[in-house]
């Protein structure tokens, strides 16, 4: 769940209609001087001859137009040297937590910056709550201002150029002075309360967004920024930046996100009593990946390059659907070996196999696939099998798209498992005209394909483990093809359980299947069915039934369920409850995909497209969407 | 009798003490200095002038800033730099940190427990826990004023040849004046504590001699003086001191028109008294230090004068840097020619030397230097001879403490002398 | 029982000792938890026995290595203090010349008792168990490596390198004032103090663990640096170990 906290922020915080105010720049110095009189003011001010961002003692030494090189205010939200509690040695007693946060201003921050706590806060939020985090973060007003990007920022690549929320106040340069936005009702007050109006004139007309020019530039979208670096694992440049990089951790310790830490004791003089403090760490230092026997999961600085650069662009992505990087160039900047991001994200793109010059509106147009096979499952149920003119590859989950020309295209699962060849079954149960029209097709036919679209059950990463398949109704189809690659790849697994329930015999899927999978010694085949008068004579039960006598290892079993979500709200909590991790719970969140391309909007829940980071997520990756399983 | 004392304690470095006695008559009385010879002078050949300062820093831990401040000197006036007037403020105010506190750890850490009777001061840790909190206070007072101008207490970082890389902001020396002043009730202590001392009767005529006090006390000068009134410049120290090396000792010794003579707090006090601060100048009339005083014992009494005087004075020398508001540091460009100069400065334990040779390229091609406890060890040797025969009556063990204290006295500098 | 600590040194500028001397107040705070038992330049007392031994300075003469045995054999726990005890530091700096050599330069005299050897690191005459680097040695890290060993615990140096310091201090680096450091591949602990200076690294603390030689060779190049102007520099405090 994304804290309470944040929303509110957000959400209560943002003042009706944000309001404009022209404000001199002794204006501004009073503002700051009484706001020294309240408050911890941060600001950038030159000490021993260099820029730096501090606790601000004089008003007249902050300084408002700066350049992007000094530190972030990650200095002062997230501290190098962060105290989470004292404690006491011989009577082992802890004291209490440090939460208190001095009242603090943040005077002078760039959009990049801004942006950047956005980032801190969907990490530091997420989950447990840090709490120190939060202290200081609630306790901080931050004051944004506009900036002049120099040869290293690339925040233009990244919309991090601009802000419309995520600030108390933001100060536009104009001519000779400046235009005062607010952006909280916090922001609102604080100006009322400090930098009382004396001009009596009409309040300014609002700025559009402003927009900054970077000569340097990501020369593709950045939202391709995941599905680069997923490709490119393996690329060649990682070696090539190990090579180059000295491991000094400069560039993640500057980084305004980056926010790995390591805990350590540190005893007070008296050895009586100390205190546990958080200090930043690096994921480049050498022993940042080491563990107690000293092997090192990430030995070579190649992997460690390759682990920032995925942590920034690829991994936050997948779980907050935003870049870790806010294009500050704050790495590169202070970086000897001149690595710089935006030179090894081009490369990258470049050297990528790209996709053959396509007629526009390609993307939409099916190819034909031969039917090759049509079996009749049940009254309603038809499979098909069905023949591409190249292999497909796909994971267990995974979806393509019918086309009937005449009727329009509608998205099916694909029901068998992926085994590099050119063929796959689809199920199609008869119900409205499209499906009509495929029910009459007949073994030799072609019709149109899409796909495949979406993403599956990681199926490799379930390696080792247990398996416990949950599938209702026809959530039986992504449930059947991982099924059957598991059963294609036995020896890999641990057990494998299967639990199917349904409303009555009709409703079940693949009837077939299921009998031969309850007689078969390599996986436990349970049913359920809720009809009392069902024709296999088994006793009306309700699926949560069949958890009762079930005896799994929770450290070892990968857990996948496929529903209605009513089914969800049912299970999940039966799982959670016999120790299984959140993140070993798979759901599939199948929705009406129209398009499969993550554009039209049909299948979104709440922030994300299914077609695209779906239908198949860990429950840990969608437990926050409200749309997800809730009603 | 024969008295060996192998590593005299309470002194910084490595020295033996050796007496022999056959009845009446002292056959054989000297201090050796065992310390190891490192040959600094001959390291610095080869190395470039920028990185002298930072190695010779390394000769002495307690007295590197003085080190550090006469090898820039000295290259400074091989290489006609000139220093601006910023700069040598902020040197004369870290030479002040340093006498202060090589002063003040010699009088309470290493001369304070022969008159308070205990092996160490820390015995007193908890009989008399104020008196050593005392003097950890005043010592941290006194090494701020290094940390704060030379970044660190001991082998200094912000100064460099011309002037300074780095210089405290204003409001650091506005917070050292505020701990210097804060000082005052501890000082007045101290001395208070040291009055109440007596010292053994020993006076003896010698040569004493330091900087010439020119426009104030004994500091930094281009001419020496002598207690027999000559002045004479420091270029040609070597027309009149001489360097020559004994068997029992592995620093160089040095003579005067030979003979033996002082450096150090005494011999300034000698030649420079009119010149301390106000208050110090009270001190010493409190502490009944004459100008023609020249009883070694008594150089705990002149530290303590001294340590009054450094402490005043920095307090000006910020005042002033304050007036004159803090201006940015300058480095100057360091020209490519050949050079060799003398210098000196007064350190701690006196008149500190230091001459180098280079070439063009900035590279050491001859490196020397004679340092104050050098100077005095013939000086101590000739004490031992006089005094010794006051001593007879005395049991081996009162014997053996009274040389120490003497050799305490000078708070000889061995691992410096030998360097 | 409080602990038994000594302090002893050898060929050196005793700047390392007086930098613990140096920590004043919290000296007297630690005088609580241990039992200093001998420390010659301050205290006429000696020890027979000893846990905790901190050793400054370099080893040059026969009679040291006497001398250092004896402490080793009296004491538990044996601590090289600063880079003289730990690798020679700056007294092997001369090391390129014969003692017979330096001797003539500076004495141009062959007395008996101006005799030295090639000065060595404790760890070539006696088992260092842990080491405090550093010319002069960080009093903090003093300080944790001492309450480290009062509790048992095995003392940690950092791993990382200077550069790490400069960073979160926010100095301005020394390359783009085209100046030589050995930041990048020096191990942390000093605070950056030199470079707070005004000064650059060289690198008295010693090498980090992985030493990225090539690519600080890369980056010298590219500053226009060469690497003889950093081994120059690197040699002040660290001649008998191997170059970055």
């Amino acid at each position: 769940m994304l804290s309470d906290f944040s929303l509110k922020f957000q959400a209560e915080e943002q003042p009706e209609r944000p309001l404009w105010r022209a404000i001199q720049s002794t204006e501004i110095l009073h503002f700051v001087r009484s706001l020294l009189l309240a408050y911890d003011v941060i600001g950038v001010q030159k000490k021993r001859g260099r820029l730096v961002l501090d606790s601000l003692q004089d008003a007249a030494d902050l300084v408002l137009e700066f350049p992007p090189a000094v530190h972030s205010p990650k200095k002062f939200l997230f501290p190098h040297w962060d105290q989470l509690f004292r404690f006491k040695l011989d009577e082992n007693i802890l004291l209490e937590a440090e939460t208190a946060a001095p009242p603090r201003i943040i005077f002078g921050m760039h959009p990049c910056d801004l942006h950047a706590v956005k980032i801190l806060d969907d990490c530091l939020f997420e989950g447990e709550t840090d709490s120190s985090y939060r202290a200081k973060r609630e306790a901080t007003l931050l004051i944004g201002v506009d900036c002049t990007p120099d040869e290293f920022c690339f925040c233009t690549s990244l919309g991090t150029d601009r802000i419309a929320e995520g600030f108390d106040l933001f100060l536009h340069k104009r001519d000779g002075h400046y235009l005062i936005q607010t952006g909280s009702e916090r922001g609102r007050k604080l100006l009322q309360d400090h930098a009382p109006e004396t001009y009596d004139g009409p309040e300014e007309s609002p700025l559009p967004l402003q927009v900054k020019q970077c000569d340097n530039k990501i020369k593709f979208p950045f939202e391709s920024l995941p599905n680069l670096l997923e490709d490119a694992y393996d690329d060649k440049i990682w070696q090539e930046l190990g090579h180059r990089c000295l491991g000094c951790g400069s560039c993640t310790l500057l980084c305004p996100t980056c926010y790995c830490f390591n805990v350590q004791d540190k005893l007070e003089i008296s050895m009586q009593e100390g205190q546990r403090i958080r200090t930043w760490d690096s994921c480049q230092f050498d022993q940042f990946a080491q563990v107690a026997n000293g092997n090192n999961f990430r030995s070579s600085q190649a992997d460690r390059q390759r682990h920032r650069f995925f942590r920034k662009y690829k991994y936050l992505w997948e779980k907050h659907q935003r870049t870790a990087c806010v294009g500050c160039g704050r790495c590169r900047r202070e970086c000897l070996s001149e690595i710089e991001p935006v030179t090894v994200l081009n490369q990258m793109f470049a050297d990528s196999p790209q996709p053959a010059e396509t007629r526009p509106g390609s993307e939409y147009q099916p190819q034909m696939a031969q039917i090759i096979d049509v079996e009749q499952l049940s009254e309603k149920d038809r499979l098909f099998r069905l023949r591409l003119p190249q292999s497909i590859d796909f994971t267990p989950g995974s979806f393509m798209q019918i086309s009937v020309f005449g009727l329009g295209e509608a998205p099916f699962s694909i029901a068998s498992a992926p085994d590099g060849g050119n063929e796959i079954e689809l199920m199609v149960r008869k119900a409205g005209t499209l499906t009509q029209a495929l029910h009459r097709s007949r073994k030799g036919d072609s019709i149109g394909l899409r796909g495949p679209f979406g993403s599956g059950y990681p199926l490799a990463s379930m390696h080792g483990k247990d398996l416990l398949l949950v599938a209702g109704g026809r959530g039986l189809l992504a449930i059947r093809s991982l099924l059957q690659a598991a059963l294609a790849d036995r020896h890999n697994f641990g057990r494998i359980t299967l639990l199917c329930g349904a409303r009555d015999i009709e409703a079940l899927v693949f009837p077939e299947d299921l009998l031969d999978w309850h007689r078969s010694e390599l996986l436990d085949c349970r049913i359920a069915v809720k009809d009392p008068d069902n024709s296999w004579g088994i006793p009306s039960l309700d699926i949560s039934y069949l958890f009762k006598d079930l005896d799994i290892d929770p450290q070892r079993t990968i857990a996948a369920v496929s529903g209605p979500p009513e089914m969800y709200r049912q299970v999940n909590p039966l799982l959670f409850r016999m120790g299984l991790a959140e993140e070993n719970l798979y759901l599939n969140l199948e929705r009406h995909m129209k398009c499969g391309l993550g554009k039209c909007g049909k299948c979104q829940i709440n922030n994300i497209y299914v077609c695209e980071c779906g239908p198949i997520f860990p429950y840990s990756a969608i437990k926050h969407l409200g749309e997800a399983i809730e009603r | 009798m024969k008295i060996e004392l192998d590593y005299l304690t309470r002194i910084e470095g490595h020295g033996h003490l050796i007496v022999e006695r056959d009845g009446d008559k002292i056959v054989n009385c000297r201090l050796q200095v065992v310390e190891t010879p490192r040959f600094f002078e001959a390291m610095l050949q080869g190395r470039h002038i920028s990185d002298v300062s930072t190695i010779v820093a390394r000769v002495c831990g307690v007295c590197s800033i003085s080190h550090t401040l006469v090898s820039l000197k000295t290259m400074e006036k091989a290489l006609q730099i000139e220093v601006p007037p910023q700069a040598q403020l902020l040197r004369r105010l870290l030479s002040y940190g340093e006498t202060a506190q090589s002063h003040l750890l010699h009088l309470y850490f290493m001369a304070l427990p022969d008159h308070l009777g205990v092996p160490s001061l820390f015995k007193l840790l908890d009989s008399k826990q104020e008196l050593v909190a005392r003097a950890l206070r005043l010592k941290r007072t006194a090494n701020r004023i290094c940390e704060v101008v030379g970044g660190r207490s001991i082998h200094p970082v912000t100064t460099c040849l011309g002037g300074f890389s780095a210089r405290p902001e204003a409001s650091e020396l506005k917070k050292l004046r505020q701990e210097l002043v804060a000082t005052l009730p501890d000082l007045e202590a101290t001395v208070e504590l040291f009055a109440s001392f007596e010292f053994p009767a020993f006076n003896r005529q010698r040569n004493a001699l330091c900087l010439a006090p020119e426009n104030d006390y004994p500091l930094s000068s281009d001419n020496l003086l002598s207690s027999n009134h000559e002045r004479f410049p420091v270029t040609s120290h070597h027309q009149r001191i001489e360097e020559y090396i004994s068997p029992d000792s592995t620093a160089k010794l040095a003579r005067c028109e030979g003979d033996c003579y002082m450096v150090g707090p005494q011999a300034r006090l000698r030649n420079g008294q009119q010149k301390l601060s106000p208050m110090a100048a009270k001190v010493a009339t409190a502490l009944s230090l004459e100008q023609t005083t020249l009883n070694p014992f008594e150089n705990l009494k002149a530290r303590l004068v001294e340590v009054i005087h450094c402490i005043e004075e920095a307090l000006h020398c910020i005042d002033e840097l304050l007036l004159r508001g803090m201006g940015r540091v300058v480095t100057p460009n360091i020209p490519s020619l050949a050079g060799e100069a003398t210098a000196a400065i007064e350190a701690p334990r006196g008149t500190l030397f230091h001459s180098y040779r280079f070439n063009t390229q900035g590279i050491i091609e001859e490196a020397n230097c004679i340092i104050p406890t050098a100077q005095n060890l013939a000086s101590i040797e000739e004490d031992f001879k006089r005094l010794l025969p006051q001593l007879l009556d005395l049991s081996a063990a009162d014997i053996q403490h009274k040389l120490e204290m003497l050799v305490r006295a000078y708070d000889p500098c061995l691992s410096c002398s030998t360097h | 029982m409080k602990m038994k600590v000594g302090l002893f040194d050898f060929a050196g500028c005793e700047g390392c000792q007086l930098t613990v001397m140096n920590l004043e107040d919290q000296l007297l705070q630690v005088l609580q938890h241990i039992e200093l038992v001998e420390f010659r330049e301050l205290m006429t007392e000696t020890a027979e026995q000893i846990d905790i031994a901190f050793v400054e300075g370099s080893i040059c003469r026969p009679g040291d290595r006497q001398r250092l045995k004896q402490i080793r054999q009296r004491s538990k726990v044996l601590v090289a203090l600063g880079s003289c005890a730990d690798n020679g530091g700056v007294n092997a700096l001369g090391s390129d010349r014969t003692p017979e050599v330096l001797r003539q330069q500076v004495y141009a005299n062959d007395l008996p008792h101006l005799y030295t050897e090639t000065p060595q690191p404790l760890s070539a005459v006696v088992k260092v168990d842990y080491r405090v680097p550093g010319c002069p040695i960080d009093g903090q890290e003093f300080l944790a490596i001492l309450q480290a060993l009062l509790l048992q615990q095995q003392p940690e140096l950092p791993a990382f390198a200077v550069c790490v310091e400069c960073k979160l201090a926010e100095y301005p680096c020394s390359f783009d004032y085209g100046q030589v450091c050995l930041g990048p591949v020096t191990r942390a602990g000093c605070r950056a103090i030199c470079i707070d200076g005004g000064g650059h690294c060289r690198g008295c603390r010693g090498l980090i663990d992985n030493p990225r030689t090539s690519p600080y060779h890369r980056i010298l190049e590219q500053h226009g640096l060469t690497v003889e102007e950093i081994l120059d520099q690197y040699r002040t405090f660290n001649v008998s170990e191997k170059a970055p």
